[in-house]
């Protein structure tokens, strides 16, 4: 069996990238057909149980890890809303330092000025905003108080929820729809404009005719097959799929950059024991960052959870895990990111990705500043014990690769634009080098680390790129107010 | 959707949803760390021992009940979001 769409357009993805082109050119009078491995959650399903929602929200139970030294877990959101359905929600727009990078090095035109009207699009449709203090809880106002007493420069995020009461699951699934996931947001809006939702398609490939995109070939858990056709094909996978997507179609493997130039974003949790209650889950966990070392490529963020949560990554155990989860309340928990240079690549075998990612040295000397200074942050806020994600009795300063406990969050590069054909398997455009007609925009065509959370970048390239196709500017709020 | 909301449910539930060999890994790992004697035997592997203890920690605070006792009221904040949604008509 099957089906035939036609369509001028056909969206893989329902994520940061697809959801919004799809939302786009659909409003702007496209015919679109979004193609979603995933379905949709519905919010009455969330149980704020982490076990249960890790199974349901998440590819593979969030239980993808890396290989290499060391191994990191990479949890990757499924479903309509993709990733943006169970990320902590943080809006960062991209440093201008990075686009004057990609400017220099990659020969892309991606100016703040030129991308300004693209975030401040986004930022309206999601409401993004600064958690207040109230909101942000006690476990923000831990680091707070640290960073304050020591002097180090810090804020509260900016986030995309409406509305939100700190219910303290974002990880978990928003109970309140507070958070503005591209599920809720933009998906409803391509929706309503008329573009066709597809779930639960798995795509096959991606059909090239005549060096042009004709269409997409997918599956459904049905057996079925449905192929669309389509002169324009936009892949927005995420950064693990979207290369192993192409390589089964044939297709962006010129540059010898495909699944490549993979770069994570690593983490890793301390925990501090105070003489307060902290409640870390009542509250927004991600709310607050420290970025005095933000230079250096280390930046702290919020985060926290439920006690099934926090019993997962505190890094004790037996009677010495069993004593501090009984003083869960009491307990503080805060992150380290590193903004990597180094780089792990992703392939396809018997049709699962296999991550590779090695953590070079400049990146272990990172965690090993910035583990040493968060414990210093927890001890200028008064902690009574600080827990790093260390073997007992290593420090900080002598930390080997091995001895490291990360996660990651956000994987780009995979797909990298680069303006010249040999060096990147996306054009400055995000077309791809080589067949007209398919694009790529998800976090795969961001060339490098950002040092921050990327969704805004991906949701501002995704709206850049809709507006290209559609032959049209983006709409600049700010001058349009200034003219009012 | 599996209906068993006991902690164990949960767990087991998260447990299935991992890729094929990981599933395996820790279905073995659970099993050996509920028993007095498989405990032992893992507590001579200390990175082993640890994974297996987190994975059995997550399915033991993650019971409504030892929660509770923490502070934590999931069935609560599940509920307030229901019944905001609702009355505002959020999605």
């Amino acid at each position: 069996m099957s089906e035939r769409i036609e369509a001028e357009a056909c969206v893989i993805g329902a994520g940061a990238g697809g959801a919004v082109v799809a939302a786009e050119l659909a409003e702007g009078g496209m015919d679109v057909v979004v193609l979603e491995q995933g379905h949709w959650h519905d919010p009455d399903s969330f149980t704020a149980r982490p076990p249960q929602m890790l199974a349901r929200l998440y590819r593979d139970g969030g239980q993808t890890t890396t290989l290499g030294t060391p191994p990191i877990l990479l949890p990757l959101g499924k479903g309509l809303g993709g990733t943006t359905l169970v990320n902590s929600g943080t809006c960062f727009r991209t440093p201008a330092k990075v686009l004057e990078r990609w400017a220099r090095e990659l020969g892309l035109d991606m100016s703040e000025e030129s991308l300004r009207p693209c975030f401040e699009r986004v930022e309206e449709a999601l409401s993004v905003s600064e958690v207040t203090p109230e909101l942000a809880g006690q476990n923000a106002a831990v680091a707070r108080r640290g960073a304050e007493k020591l002097g180090w420069s810090h804020g509260y995020l900016r986030r995309n929820a409406r509305g939100c009461v700190g219910s303290g699951v974002c990880a978990f699934g928003c109970p309140t729809s507070a958070k503005q996931h591209t599920g809720i947001t933009y998906i409803p809006r391509a929706k309503r404009a008329g573009a066709r939702i597809v779930t639960g398609a798995d795509v096959e490939r991606v059909v090239v005719q005549g060096g042009r995109a004709s269409g997409v070939r997918a599956r459904m858990a049905s057996g079925a097959h449905v192929e669309v056709q389509a002169p324009l094909v936009i892949v927005a996978a995420g950064t693990i799929h979207t290369p192993l997507l192409l390589a089964r179609s044939g297709l962006g493997g010129s540059s010898g950059q495909l699944g490549r130039n993979l770069s994570l974003h690593p983490a890793t949790a301390v925990f501090a024991r105070m003489e307060e209650v902290v409640d870390m889950a009542r509250g927004v966990p991600q709310s607050f960052y420290v970025d005095e070392f933000a230079p250096q490529g280390i930046v702290f963020e919020g985060v926290a959870g439920p006690p099934a949560y926090a019993a997962m990554s505190l890094p004790l155990t037996g009677a010495r895990h069993a004593q501090a989860m009984a003083d869960y309340r009491h307990l503080a928990q805060f992150g380290v990111m590193v903004s990597d240079s180094s780089r792990g690549s992703v392939r396809s075998v018997a049709g699962r990705p296999l991550i590779r990612y090695d953590l070079e040295e400049a990146d272990l000397r990172r965690f090993r500043t910035g583990l040493a200074r968060m414990r210093e942050l927890f001890e200028a806020a008064g902690a009574r014990e600080v827990y790093l994600p260390l073997p007992d009795g290593v420090s900080p300063e002598r930390a080997r690769l091995r001895d490291l406990k990360l996660m990651a969050f956000h994987p780009l590069g995979t797909a990298r634009a680069d303006a010249r054909a040999t060096h990147g398997v996306v054009d400055g455009e995000l077309q791809l080098h080589g067949a007209r007609g398919v694009y790529v925009a998800d976090g795969s065509a961001v060339p490098s680390s950002l040092g921050v959370n990327p969704q805004m970048t991906i949701m501002a390239l995704a709206t850049r790129l809709a507006f290209a196709l559609l032959g049209r500017d983006v709409e600049d709020a700010q001058a349009k107010r200034e003219a009012a | 959707m599996p209906t068993d909301s006991s902690s164990r449910g949960t767990l087991d539930e998260f447990v299935a949803s991992a890729p094929a060999l990981q599933r395996v890994g820790m279905r073995a790992l659970v099993a050996l760390a509920r028993r007095p004697r498989g405990a032992a035997l893992l507590a001579r592997a200390p990175a082993i021992d640890q994974l297996a203890q987190i994975v059995v920690a997550l399915g033991r605070y993650d019971d409504p009940e030892v929660a509770m006792t923490l502070g934590w009221d999931g069935a609560g904040v599940v509920a307030r979001g229901r019944a905001l949604r609702h009355a505002e008509r959020r999605p």
